[in-house]
């Protein structure tokens, strides 16, 4: 029988916990340079010697505060699931901030270890640690890793366990000691503690550190869990915190905090030997040029650009490939199977709707594997310090840049990648003005359009529709600042970590989890959203139509069949060619009737009067309302709709044009679709990292913004003569 | 001093016994509690000492005691400018002059050989024929300096002295307005005039300023002393004015000492966690492209923070960072 045993693993951000975590598990995870990348908590699982270890990654934080999500997940974890053994990792070369951290996880009291990593960078940089007298000060052991290079993995793993059993065996976590005078009030608070017989999570003398500290969320705890003791211990705290206040005229918490930098900086007096003259700072001499007065700036917009120009133009192959490959197999189905209802809805419904989604995947994988390569270096922290001026006069925090960024890609990560922000209001504010920036998925609908209205201009009409989501972003924010979030905001202080090397093996797999999301999207919701698309289209199957088209493609042929009997052989092949197209207008004709009738196009109909002050037409309010299943989906509902089925983009431009709608109608849904209520995971999403409110809130407001504007764009252009 | 004291005692039976003088023994006492006391003493702490001691005596009979221990040269006496007379032991051979505090009336005494020699030399000059000497130095004690705020509201100063603007302390739209107006902290200013209605009116440089009374009371202003500014830059360090400044107002390339975080909550607090603490250095790299944030360097470490972040940050010994040590 195994033993189970639990290491958290601790640690700043950009420390290199992730790839140490890696390392050990072998787990598909993503590893970035952008603080705090490590969103969610993750877990993997290893097999050493007699043990089952379950190694779960903390996010990385600077301290451990109740200041942000991160901070609180991490020391909750650490406090609730009491894992067997915290192994706090260490950056080496930047010893005296990591301590800080290190000693608050100390005082928690579990177990631990120091893992001082990136040994390598803190050797390069001249600066010695001296390892045996680190370990003899803290009492705990101290072991060196190279995370990149996979160096110090095992003895990691051995040391933990040891220490593991040491404790199993009765050793105790020695505390650190502040100045005599906060301990006398540490000591105070701990007797009033034990005293109450309240008996809290976590070690007594955290807690009490806590209370002192005025954590508003321990002293909620107490407060929960006696009232009346709360209120003694509480009251006794404040009167601690007085004295210190009137001694050293200052908080207890920033008090402390001194207290805390200073023990860290007899360690670090004790333990390190910095060997002057050996410091070379690439990192500053690379932000010599690309946070430069002059260059920053159009470097980081050159970058941006190349990411575009990657994502789309290279793009554009595989998107060929994908598309000719659908389009094979849907003409094998049709040729290969009896026409039934089951084929009609794997070829309309199923292989048309994904079809026309899956041509996104390498845009996709494009554009992440360029977000990764921007976080991996450390690049993404640099266009937060200069992008936040700008994201600043929309009420944002620079960081607030990334999950902007991420946008473009997609929604869905980019909320989540809300969580690097420490503020909740600022926060909740990224959400809500994310879903402005055009994701991915509303591009087909802009290549479409533009493409068939647009030619020549297409590529300027979509520059000017980011740009305009981008611009009703900074204006809902500031609006939002205003109304909903008055008050501070949250401070941008943020590391500038060292550029580092990217590893290839970690920009793949942040790049195939990205694929891999957008994928699962597509199999699941996606896959739903079509089959219930091609439904309403579909049902209900007797339609009555105007007049008898089965009738009249019978008399066609009869009277194309005698003209072709009586004709020369010269005339067959054109009149053949003239019975051909009637034909498929009379399809076309009758398809569109056909749709008209069923359910969706019944729903349509009523949502026309809505629609028609924007100039949009019954198909695509159809394909607007769908396409809160998904953005892309409003392309495959087009195509369906304008029963072009899935023969591809051309097909369905061809077919728009056809339909009569003028290139100000096309705008006017453009713009709608850059605005309106994000998709349904988008929604969900918002849902689960903010509330449902927010989320309700969300829809309602996008959709009032995007009815305005589309209307604004709409009248405007009639009113110029536009059409 | 006590075998000193010895010799004066002997000296003292010796004189006032061939002198014939009367109540030889009760003077005798006066001496001793006068030689107890150190430093200047008047007729009243020699009667509390001696009540101490527990011999009473005359009040009258005490100062003519201390007027013949004058006139034969076992004390000096000291009339300051409207004080009690002080007497002080007259050790011969030593001399020495005095420093008194108008505040609180603490009289110092020093001996420094230049002044003496200086006396000598300017008497000779003059043809004069020296003495003695007495010298006395009125002022303020380095204590009451020390417990003087040197520092005043600008709407207290008066018309015509010359300030150098050291704090504002003013919320945060003040701070706006004030820096706004183009003063800053560590500006020499002058009083153009004052006393209207509280209004103000300043000259920095070539610029005019009139300044309400709400303004002008939450700016503290300080003496400007030429020579101290004198001084320090003849030691080659930047001139004192410069010295402390916020960090917002830091040129990039500056490396300073944190003297103090200020600003509220979380701000503070995180500040504090990244680093940013009393006695720490700070080097600011640079500023980005837009003027904001700041790119600083702290315990090794890179980060940055906005401006407004940046002036809740009080730096002292700023200087130039070295360019070899990089």
């Amino acid at each position: 029988m195994n033993k189970n045993l639990t290491l958290a693993l601790a640690g700043n951000p950009n420390c290199g916990k992730t790839t140490i975590f890696n390392n050990l598990t072998g787990a598909r995870q993503k590893v970035g340079n952008w603080p705090g990348v490590t969103v969610e908590k993750k877990e993997g699982k290893l097999r050493f010697k007699d043990y089952d270890l379950t190694i779960v990654d903390l996010p990385g934080t600077y301290s451990l505060t109740p200041f942000s999500i991160e901070e609180i997940t991490a020391r909750d974890f650490v406090i609730n699931e009491r894992p067997d053994i915290v192994v706090i990792i260490i950056d080496a070369s930047n010893l005296e901030r990591s301590l800080f951290l290190a000693i608050q996880i100390l005082e928690l009291g579990r177990p631990a270890i120091f893992v001082l990593n990136m040994a390598d960078v803190a050797d390069a940089k001249g600066i010695q640690i001296n390892a045996a007298k680190l370990s003899q000060l803290l009492g705990l052991p101290v072991v060196f890793t190279v995370g990149n290079k996979n160096k110090g993995t095992d003895h990691l793993i051995e040391t933990a366990i040891d220490e593991i059993l040491r404790f199993d065996q009765g050793k105790e976590s020695r505390p650190i000691r502040y100045s005599q005078k906060v301990e006398t009030c540490i000591a105070k608070v701990q007797a009033d503690l034990v005293e109450s017989g309240v008996s809290m999570e976590g070690s007594c003398r955290w807690n009490a550190i806590k209370i002192l500290e005025d954590d508003k969320v321990i002293k909620a705890k107490l407060q929960e869990m006696s009232a009346s003791s709360a209120k003694k211990i509480i009251a006794s705290a404040q009167e601690s915190r007085k004295r210190i206040q009137n001694l050293f005229e200052d908080d207890f918490e920033i008090v402390l905090t001194d207290d805390r930098y200073g023990v860290i900086a007899g360690i670090v007096k004790e333990t390190v030997t910095n060997l002057a003259g050996k410091r070379i700072d690439i990192s500053r001499n690379i932000d010599l040029v690309l946070t430069d007065r002059f260059f920053g700036i159009p470097v980081f917009i050159f970058f941006i650009w190349a990411m575009f120009q990657l994502t789309f133009s290279l793009g554009a192959y595989p998107m060929g490939w994908i598309e000719s490959a659908v389009s094979l197999l849907s003409m094998g189905f049709e040729k290969s199977l009896p026409p039934s209802l089951l084929k009609d809805l794997l070829v309309n419904g199923i292989i048309a709707g994904i079809g026309s989604v899956i041509i996104f995947l390498p845009n996709i994988l494009i554009l992440f594997f360029c977000i990764a390569l921007f976080e991996d270096t450390g690049y993404m922290a640099r266009a937060a310090f200069l992008m936040d001026r700008v994201m600043h006069t929309a009420g944002l925090h620079g960081k607030s840049f990334i999950p902007m960024l991420m946008g473009f890609g997609c929604n869905v990560p980019a909320i989540m990648a809300t969580r690097t922000l420490e503020s909740k209001k600022d926060r909740i504010l990224t959400i809500l003005m994310t879903p402005f920036m055009s994701c991915s998925a509303r591009l087909p609908v802009y290549i479409v359009l533009a493409g068939s209205f647009f030619a020549d201009r297409a590529g300027t009409v979509i520059f000017g529709l980011y740009f305009m989501g981008i611009l009703i972003a900074i204006l809902s924010g500031r609006l939002f600042r205003k109304i909903l979030f008055k008050g501070e905001e949250a401070p941008f202080i943020m590391e500038l970590p060292p550029y580092r090397i990217p590893m290839v093996k970690s920009l793949m797999i942040h790049m195939w989890d990205r694929g891999k999301m957008f994928l699962k999207k597509m199999g699941g919701v996606i896959l739903v959203g079509s089959v219930i698309i091609w439904g309403l289209s579909n049902f209900p199957r007797q339609v009555s139509y105007s007049e008898d088209y089965t009738e009249k493609i019978h008399s066609v042929k009869t009277e194309y069949a005698q003209k072709i009997s009586s004709a020369t052989l010269k005339e067959i092949d054109a009149l053949d060619r003239q019975l051909a197209l009637t034909l498929t207008e009379i399809n076309h004709k009758q398809e569109q009737e056909r749709i008209a009738g069923s359910y969706i196009g019944r729903l349509g109909k009523v949502l026309e009067p809505v629609f028609s002050p924007l100039g949009i037409g019954w198909q695509a309010s159809v394909a607007l309302v769908t396409g809160f299943v998904a953005k892309e989906v409003v392309v495959s509902t087009m195509g369906v709709l304008y029963g072009v089925g899935s023969e591809g983009g051309e097909a369905l431009e061809k077919a728009l044009r056809k339909s009569g709608m003028t290139s100000l109608s096309a705008l006017s849904i453009m713009v709608f679709v850059l605005l309106y209520v994000p998709c349904f995971a988008t929604v969900m999403t918002i849902y689960r990292e903010a509330s449902a409110g927010w989320a309700g809130f969300n829809l309602i407001y996008t959709t009032m913004v995007a009815w305005c504007m589309s209307f604004l764009v709409y009248q405007t252009g009639l009113m110029f003569g536009f059409y | 001093m006590n075998s000193t004291h010895e010799h004066e005692k002997k000296q003292f039976k010796r004189l006032f016994q061939q002198q014939g003088i009367d109540r030889f023994d009760s003077r005798l006492l006066v001496l001793e509690a006068f030689l107890k006391l150190e430093h200047h003493v008047t007729i009243s702490d020699l009667m509390a000492q001696l009540e101490a001691d527990r011999v009473h005596l005359e009040k009258e009979f005490v100062l003519s005691s201390m007027e013949l221990l004058y006139r034969f040269g076992f004390a000096a006496k000291i009339e300051f400018e409207d004080k009690e007379t002080h007497y002080e032991h007259r050790h011969l051979g030593l001399h020495h002059d005095h420093m008194v505090c108008t505040k609180c009336g603490t009289i110092l005494e020093f001996r420094d050989e230049a002044i003496e020699i200086q006396q000598l030399k300017v008497a000779e000059a003059y043809g004069f024929h020296m003495l003695q000497h007495k010298m006395e130095i009125y002022g303020i004690c380095s204590k009451c300096l020390e417990d003087r705020s040197p520092l005043v509201p600008l709407h207290k100063a008066k018309k015509g002295e010359k300030l150098i603007v050291k704090e504002l302390e003013a919320g945060k739209q003040m701070q706006l307005r004030i820096s706004s107006m183009g003063l800053k902290i560590g500006d020499l200013i002058e009083i153009v005039s004052s006393g209207f209605g509280g209004q103000v009116v300043i000259a920095t440089g070539e610029n005019r300023m009139v300044l309400g009374k709400g303004m002008a009371e939450k700016i503290m202003v300080q003496l400007f002393d030429p020579t101290a500014e004198q001084a320090s830059e003849d030691d080659g360090k930047p001139p004192l004015l410069q010295d402390t400044r916020l960090l917002s107002q830091m040129k990039s390339g500056q490396e300073g000492i944190v003297r103090k975080v200020s600003g509220e909550g979380i701000l503070r607090r995180r500040l504090l966690e990244m680093g940013i603490n009393r006695g720490t250095a700070v080097y600011v790299e640079k500023y980005a492209p837009l003027k904001d944030p700041i790119e600083i360097v702290v315990k090794g470490y890179h980060m940055s923070l906005r401006v407004e972040e940046a002036s809740h940050i009080l730096v002292e010994h700023i200087g130039f960072r070295n360019k070899k040590d990089e």
